[in-house]
């Protein structure tokens, strides 16, 4: 008991040392790359929290949530779609495979070729990116559905709409999960990335710009706040799914216990 | 208790007179099954399962299925509720052909911890089969709670299936085809994995059934002695490929009971007749 | 379960479409590629009828190009480099990701003090710091290892962790009971025990790897393939472009298939090999 007690406060304590230390050690440094952690701090609070706020951080985080949204709808329903028709999966399978080795970010020069750097090319290209990993782990859900539960549906006869929400759905719902979240970190990456190449705007632009003239608490700044978006737009994730696949955690958790 | 019975006066009229026996020449059979031919897969690589199966069950009969595992009784079953197509002879109930899985039957599987929904709790799972019957919220009530009181689980509705037992979880499987009312009731096995106090309990909850709702019940068992207990008549199945042996009638008093039953001299022969049957056949 | 059930259920899956196997995989494979036929038609008319202007470029010069930069040596040292440096951050961050994974899952302490810090750098891509290390480092092939080390490694200190916490608490106490030192129940007992959770976190981090230089090349300038497509693009060298990502498809392709493929020989023998996931 008390030894766990221990553990817990140094869990505690260690990210809090840590960014103790980080503090006092940069307080007086005078390396331009590692400015003191309190100059980073106020350089963060005026960029992000006030000037750029609007015109810069809602900016990516719309783009972000829009991208992934389009690109995951998309993937699970055309990953559903792909499910149901052999025909149409073997036609697409080989094409698919070869999109998914291509890495997300290296897209991003064709599409700006494609369609110049507006905010809808990167919201395309999140888009893009979410939508890979959410069709595959869709596919495979819905083709892993057990048998028996198909013939469940059809012995009762349950309605075709039945079928896709009450059953194919969250059947498959574990593995859809996993892949939107891959498909979310994916398209973390792709937002900045597609900001950094080329655009004016958002979080990822802001901060490759501060890089490049040397303002480096500026640019501490960006990768502070990029750190915390990812982290918890992350734990954002964890909720939702830990809400949604209550019954499935919650029987995983019992099946260890035994 | 007194809902059960208020509620099967409703549902009796569909069922003719229990009283008598109901082997008339006269009356179209429940389900009927002419010919029945199965082979999973086609041309060189066709299995052969089912060969040619006759037989025809009656309005409120309880007949049981028996045959070494393996035999095709699970594909039998499958066939019957519509869920594969056969590849030879008929299925008919009330003397029409089936095509697909007919709206008065409902098939409880062997598998039963793959049957129930993980997602739903047990009163949503066995809400799911009746939604598109649009029931009023007062019966879908009424369903739900009588067919979990038959099978001893009302206090069970907000649970998942994976916090329930095996037994339980057959159980709950029991009372999502009860819910449903189905006028045939099929089940593959459905007391293979439960102990022998819960499976005891079953067995008379299966006779309740037939009395209370008026269902006809077609089950498949391995258990010879259970077979005895519960039917009016026995359908030995042999293999290579699937037929009947014989049908046996089951004439022993009812109401059946548990200790007495099984104590009778005509038990001990049946059950020898049906045993002999099939251990001949697996030589 | 009773066993017959289980035995007939896992050989069929009841209810799914059955078909003959033989045939069935090799018509599949035609209509792939039926299938890829057509989307490459669907690209050749589409470049040809100039639907995004000269953005694209048609199928066949994009495979010209790409037999043209086959036959250079500086595409080869690009895909070479881009391969190295992958490679190079891979085993890096394995052997780190492995030692310190093995160090915090036996002792409770240091989890407790890494814990928090390594649960809050998990979610955060490499691609956050590479201003911080194109700013320290330059566009250099350092940078991009730097960028492929920060990226793999965590998840495999926290797959190795996992895997020591799962080590079977009875194969311990009988290596201890027959006189086992520390250093031999780790190698012996322990590494073996969460071999499949470090096999699952490399299956997942080569590929992984592959992007991050790509990325590193593209954003931040390091050698390799990534600034040959930024280049490319640049200079509104769209055959090149294509040709070049169609490469990187390719070559990610290999990697999946062949960390895939290494996973399941070197891990074979495991029971619990299929069970994991991450
Ligand atoms: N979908 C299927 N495809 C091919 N063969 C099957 C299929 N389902 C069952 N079988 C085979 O049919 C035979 C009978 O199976 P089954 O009906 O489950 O037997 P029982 O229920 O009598 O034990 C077994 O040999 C089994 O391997
Ligand atoms: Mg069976």
């Amino acid at each position: 008991m008390k030894s766990k007690l221990v553990l817990i406060i140094l869990g505690v304590a260690s990210p809090l040392v840590a960014l103790g230390l980080w503090w006092s050690v940069s307080e007086t440094s005078t390396n331009s790359f590692f400015p003191p952690l309190s100059q980073i701090m106020t350089r963060f609070s005026d960029l992000w929290l006030f000037e750029h706020f609007q015109s810069d951080v809602l900016v990516s985080m719309g783009n972000l949530f829009a991208g992934f949204l389009i690109g995951g709808l998309l993937g699970i329903v055309i990953g559903f779609v792909l499910a149901m028709v052999p025909l149409l999966r073997w036609m697409c399978e080989p094409t698919i495979h070869f999109f998914r080795g291509i890495p997300p970010v290296a897209l991003i020069p064709i599409v700006i070729t494609l369609i110049g750097f507006g905010s809808e090319m990167r919201i395309a290209n999140i888009a893009l990116a979410a939508f890979f990993p959410t069709l595959i782990a869709a596919m495979d859900g819905i083709r892993g559905i057990d048998g028996s539960l198909k013939d469940v549906c059809s012995v009762y006869r349950l309605t075709p709409t039945e079928r896709i929400t009450r059953v194919y759905l969250p059947a498959a719902g574990p593995q859809i999960f996993s892949g939107l979240q891959v498909s979310l970190q994916v398209s973390f990456v792709v937002m900045i990335a597609s900001e950094m190449l080329g655009s004016s705007q958002g979080i990822g632009a802001m901060t490759l710009l501060a890089q490049q003239s040397f303002m480096s608490a500026d640019m501490w700044a960006g990768i502070l706040l990029l750190g915390v978006i990812g982290f918890l737009v992350n734990i954002g994730f964890e909720a939702i799914k830990s809400r949604v696949l209550s019954w499935h955690l919650g029987s995983k958790r019992l099946e260890r216990a035994a | 208790m007194s809902s059960l019975l208020t509620d099967s006066t409703t549902i009796s009229t569909t069922r003719p007179g229990s009283e008598e026996p109901l082997s008339t020449t006269t009356t179209i059979p429940r389900l009927e099954v002419q010919g029945l031919a199965k082979s999973y897969g086609s041309g060189a690589a066709a299995a052969h399962i089912i060969g040619d199966l006759t037989f025809s069950i009656s309005a409120g009969e309880v007949v049981c299925i028996v045959g070494p595992s393996g035999v095709g009784k699970t594909t039998l079953l499958k066939c019957l509720a519509g869920l594969h197509p056969s590849t030879g002879g008929n299925i008919k109930i009330d003397g029409k052909e089936i095509s697909g899985p007919p709206a008065e039957m409902a098939l409880v599987f062997q598998d039963y911890s793959r049957s129930l929904m993980p997602w739903l709790n047990v009163r949503k799972n066995l809400e799911l089969p009746l939604r598109h019957l649009k029931l009023r919220a007062a019966e879908l009530e009424e369903r739900c709670s009588t067919a979990l009181n038959a099978v001893g689980l009302a206090g069970a509705e907000h649970k998942y299936p994976w916090q329930l037992s095996g037994g339980m979880q057959q159980r709950v499987a029991i009372a999502r085809a009860l819910a449903y009312r189905p006028e045939i009731l099929i089940m593959d096995e459905p007391f293979a994995s439960v102990d022998a106090q819960t499976r005891f309990e079953l067995e008379d909850l299966c006779l309740k059934i037939r009395e209370d709702f008026g269902m006809t019940i077609l089950l498949v068992t391995h258990d010879i002695d259970e077979a005895v207990y519960l039917s009016d008549r026995i359908v030995a199945i042999g293999s290579k490929p699937a037929r009947v042996l014989e049908v046996i009638d089951v004439d022993l008093p009812g109401p059946r009971e548990q200790i007495e039953t099984r104590a009778l001299a005509e038990f001990a022969q049946l059950r020898t007749r049906t045993l002999s049957l099939i251990r001949q056949e697996q030589a | 379960m009773t066993a017959s059930s289980s035995v007939i259920n896992n050989r069929i899956p009841a209810g799914v479409l059955v078909l003959p196997k033989s045939v069935s995989r090799r018509v599949q494979a035609a209509w792939g590629i039926v299938g890829a036929l057509i989307m490459l038609g669907i690209w050749q008319v589409v470049a040809m009828a100039q639907v995004f202007g000269t953005a694209v470029p048609t199928v066949v010069a994009t495979f010209a190009e790409l037999l043209s930069l086959l036959g250079t040596s500086a595409f080869w040292s690009e895909v070479g480099i881009t391969v190295l440096i992958s490679l190079a951050g891979l085993t890096f961050s394995a052997v780190l990701g492995i030692l310190l994974g093995i160090l915090i899952g036996t002792s409770p302490v240091i989890r407790a003090l890494s814990l928090a810090i390594f649960e809050f750098l998990k979610p955060i891509p490499p691609i956050v710091i590479l201003p911080l290390a194109v700013m320290v480092l330059g566009p250099t092939w350092p940078m991009a290892f730097v960028l492929v080390a920060f990226g793999c490694s965590l998840a495999i200190v926290m797959q190795t962790a996992s895997g020591v916490q799962d080590t079977d608490p009875v194969a311990l106490s009988t290596a201890r009971s027959y006189g086992m030192k520390a250093l031999e129940i780790k190698t012996r007992i322990v590494l073996p025990s969460a071999s499949p959770y470090i096999g699952t976190a490399m299956r997942v981090a080569a590929p992984t790897a592959l992007v991050i230089t790509v990325v590193a090349g593209l954003l931040g300038g390091a050698p390799g393939l990534g600034k040959s497509i930024y280049q490319a693009q640049a200079a509104g060298n769209t055959d090149t472009l294509f040709a070049l990502v169609t490469v990187l498809g390719l070559l990610g392709l290999v990697f999946h298939a062949v960390s895939t493929w290494t996973e399941a020989k070197a891990l074979h023998w495991h029971p619990s090999h299929r069970e994991v996931s991450l």
